[in-house]
């Protein structure tokens, strides 16, 4: 049988990377998936801090009614700037990074597709990222348009300052990383996977992952047109997006959230597909319903194109437009709601391990599920009407962003960590992180709800002091100093697990998927042999060679079929 | 006239569609379709389905007052109707009247995924050209054509994906990237429609009342032109590419159900005949 395990061919050219210097050239010049997809972690996890601090900010200055700690304007920045760096500069790249860390490794590749375009992708982030905050530093500060930049305020005549223009040179520069790093993900899970690696075994996460990809690939262009349309208007004069001149304002708003309703997916199915590691492994069962986690995926991917609108009820688009925008809008809960029943049927009746990074993925699920509900609740055209611009949305977008996407990315951090430095996090600090967390998440946003049905606006300064808001304004900061308290520990873990976490060695979760069977961190070259896959778990076949998932399955040496 | 007068008195007997549908059952029941209930029945309904949409008030209506009511003609006979009649097709006829040589080379033209996708997503684009759109309704010859020529391109299109014959239809994957594609052409027309500005068919705007039910339409379901218009484009937007979404989630069920090439190989060399589909 070893006869047959298949062997990663030479690469004729060596790739740089970890082993041959570990200076700083050796990162900058990398174009290894592992240092790019680190330095993405790394990257992300500053534009955290600064995103975290500038959400500080904004819930001091709203701790007690009429409050003049900030100035009207200095507030808009900070949401406007909160806002475009957790959704561009922290969750999304995050979600890329580790992807473009874990993508080649569970496929059994050596590295991605296009090597060198990754550490364009990266660097395009990075530098994107820097030039959105050196706005910061001209005279005329931040953006303070908000994260949408409704046209006509962020047009000339109503934004004189440089704000939005950073905004949209800054997005369009990262904008086209995102894209190129699509690309690289779609062409790498489609030619690179490893014999018997077919599509149908493709780990969730890949499968999520290439979702996505396709998603940016079909996207990001909306929204980079929209930029450069934007861009002639604020520096040629041009005039699409001004009513006077004949442009359209809405016109903006259909190309905004064009991209910007699957950039919610974009954000939450690589979230989905991290869940869909974590559980089964710490459950000790496969996935159920695999097919159906995969098929789903694919069915909110084509829905979320066409949805769009519901961001927009309150514009006046018409009854009959916004009737059928809510029933497509309510049909997205359907394959999510497939999602959530697979995830916890996994867990039903299996042995589960409470670590830290299912701990997190369980939290997922029901943080979610309210952002779901509330999501469901406001696709109803009345209810929006109610509610849209009020503190009811950020709670929304907030469980589902951070009760979402975010709780699975710290699961994934704390299941990956071992693979991506060969240490353990400390699970006594882990669990400090996790209920912080949770206590301070739930503290700072459900509350916002109730704030919102009462009236409360989004995007305002300051209120007056009406009854209960003071208080409940209160409890809402005092729960996000609880979050900035739970990151710090986060931070503290990771340093320290760094220098004295303990040897993780190859598979301390005894997880199934392929990243799990090289050393802990990965050596450049990823793999000395491939295990044969024959199955959707190959290191379960490979350790229980008598029960394997597929018994019929016999090993393919030759190319990829599938 | 009130508006149950109008639902008995509004059905317009066109020939184009009649003639089809005579034609249809006649080949059905010579093919010996008869035989087998199942079949039958979704045959008979998918005829059934055709004849009504074009004869019953909704095509009165949508020839006459109102192009949201054409539009849900239209997705009637070019996307669910040509199902009815693949479905109730019957395979073994379908197998020997294709192993004849020019039917088979025929289909073989036509049922090339290029083709069928140009033609289903072409006809659809053509046919709303506000001029030939507008040109049809007027022509009573060109309006048969417009009809038959739905049902007869909507079978092309769905052939590739539900031909009776398995060995004529894609591999499950190419499917699902196949309706998928036609999704994304169809959304397009949908939405330049739904936001274009009232008014780009012009006989819409102010039709001739002959039935006298045009205040019914504008002041009781105040559907003005306007709100007609967006009608039409979502109803081919939305439930449009709905059809098309399901049915690529068929096509990735039929994928998953299939066997691995590995696992049907080893099956094979091992003396178990899988019987079951291709992998991809």
């Amino acid at each position: 049988m070893s006869s047959r395990i298949p062997i990663v061919p030479e690469s004729t050219e060596p790739l740089p990377g970890l082993g041959e210097n570990t200076g700083l050239l050796s990162w900058v010049a990398s174009i290894d998936h592992k240092q790019i997809g680190i330095m993405y972690l790394i990257g992300t996890l500053i534009y955290f801090v600064i995103g975290g601090l500038e959400a500080l900010m904004i819930r001091t200055q709203l701790a007690k009614p009429g409050s003049e700690l900030l100035s009207p304007e200095m507030y808009n920045q900070l949401f406007t700037m909160h806002g475009t760096t957790m959704i561009f500069f922290v969750v999304m790249p995050f979600l890329i990074g580790v992807g473009v860390y874990l993508v080649p490794l569970m496929i059994g590749a050596r590295d991605m597709a296009f090597p060198r375009l990754n550490a364009l992708s990266f660097w395009l982030f990075a530098f994107g990222g820097v030039l959105l905050y050196y706005s910061f530093f001209t005279q005329s500060g931040a953006p303070d348009v908000g994260w949408f930049a409704y046209a006509p305020l962020s047009e000339k005549p109503f934004s004189l300052n440089n704000g939005p223009t950073y905004w949209a040179l800054g997005l369009l520069v990262s904008g086209i990383g995102s894209l190129i790093s699509g690309l690289n993900n779609v062409v790498t899970i489609l030619t690179m996977r490893t014999p018997g690696m077919t599509m149908r075994r493709l780990p969730l996460f890949v499968w999520m992952m290439l979702v996505t990809s396709f998603l940016l690939v079909f996207v990001i262009p909306i929204i980079t047109s929209a930029f450069v349309m934007l861009l002639l208007d604020r520096l040629l004069g041009a005039t699409f997006f001004t009513p006077a001149f004949g442009g359209s304002a809405i016109l903006w708003q259909h190309f905004f959230w064009g991209f910007g309703h699957p950039e919610v997916y974009i954000l939450v199915l690589p979230a989905f597909g991290i869940v869909s590691e974590v559980i089964p492994v710490f459950s000790r069962k496969p996935i159920y319903g695999y097919e159906f986690v995969a098929g789903s995926t694919v069915a909110i991917g084509l829905l979320s194109l066409g949805v769009w609108a519901h961001h927009m009820f309150a514009v006046g688009l018409g009854n009959v437009a916004n009737a059928y925008f809510s029933l497509a809008s309510m049909l997205i809960a359907i394959p999510t709601g497939i999602k959530v029943l697979n995830w916890v049927s996994t867990m039903w009746g299996g042995r589960i391990n409470f670590a830290v990074p299912m701990l997190f993925a369980t939290a997922f699920i029901i943080e979610f599920v309210v952002g779901g509900l509330s999501g469901v609740a406001i696709a109803s055209v009345p209810i929006d009407w109610v509610v849209t611009d009020s503190y009811f949305i950020v709670a929304h977008f907030h469980y589902t962003i951070f009760g979402g996407s975010l709780f699975a990315i710290f699961a994934g951090v704390y299941y990956w960590f071992p693979k991506f430095t060969g240490r353990m996090m400390s699970e006594t600090l882990g669990k400090w992180h996790f209920w912080l967390t949770v206590v301070g998440f739930n503290m700072t946003f459900f509350i916002q709800h109730f704030l919102g049905v009462m009236g409360m606006p989004r995007r305002t300064y300051t209120y007056h002091d009406m009854p209960y808001w003071g208080s409940m304004n209160l409890i809402s900061t005092i729960g996000a100093f609880i979050i900035a308290l739970s990151v710090l520990v986060f931070i503290w873990n990771i340093i320290v697990s760094l220098r004295k976490g303990e040897p993780a060695g190859d598979n301390p979760w005894k997880a199934w998927t392929l990243e799990w069977a090289t050393t802990s961190p990965p050596p450049v070259y990823n793999f000395k042999l491939v295990p044969p896959v024959r199955g959707r778990r190959p290191l379960w076949d490979l350790a229980h060679p008598d029960s394997p998932d597929e018994p019929d399955a016999k090993i393919v040496t030759e190319g990829p079929n599938g | 006239m009130n508006i149950s007068e109008f639902l008995t008195k509004a059905w317009s007997p066109e020939p184009g569609v009649i003639a089809l549908a005579v034609l249809f059952l006649a080949v059905f029941i010579a093919a010996g379709g008869l035989r087998d209930r199942g079949r039958t029945a979704l045959f008979g309904a998918g005829v059934a389905l055709m004849v009504l949409a074009v004869v019953s008030p909704l095509g009165h209506l949508g020839r006459n007052y109102l192009l949201s009511a054409h539009m849900i003609q239209h997705i009637l006979l070019l996307l669910v109707v040509p199902l009815f009649i693949l479905f109730g097709m019957p395979k073994g006829a379908a197998e020997r009247a294709l192993s004849w040589r020019p039917a088979g080379a025929v289909m073989r033209a036509l049922g090339n995924p290029v083709v069928a996708w140009t033609l289903g997503v072409g006809s659809m684009w053509l046919w709303h050209v506000p001029s030939i759109h507008g040109a049809a309704i007027a022509s009573d010859r060109l309006y048969a054509a417009q009809q038959v020529s739905f049902v007869l391109v909507g079978i092309i299109f769905w052939w590739p994906v539900f031909a009776p014959v398995k060995a004529r239809r894609l591999t499950h994957l190419r499917s699902t990237l196949y309706l998928a594609s036609a999704c994304l052409g169809c959304t397009i027309l949908g939405i330049l429609l739904t936001f274009a500005g009232a008014g780009m068919y012009a006989a819409y705007l102010n039709p001739q009342d002959a039935a006298g039910i045009l205040p019914y339409l504008r002041n009781d379901l105040c559907i003005t032109p306007g709100v007609d218009q967006q009608i039409a484009g979502l109803t081919m937007w939305v439930p449009g590419c709905l059809i098309y979404l399901t049915a690529s989630m068929i096509t990735l069920a039929q994928w998953y159900g299939s066997p691995e090439a590995d696992v049907e190989a080893a099956a094979q060399g091992g003396g178990i005949l899988s019987g079951r589909g291709k992998t991809v």
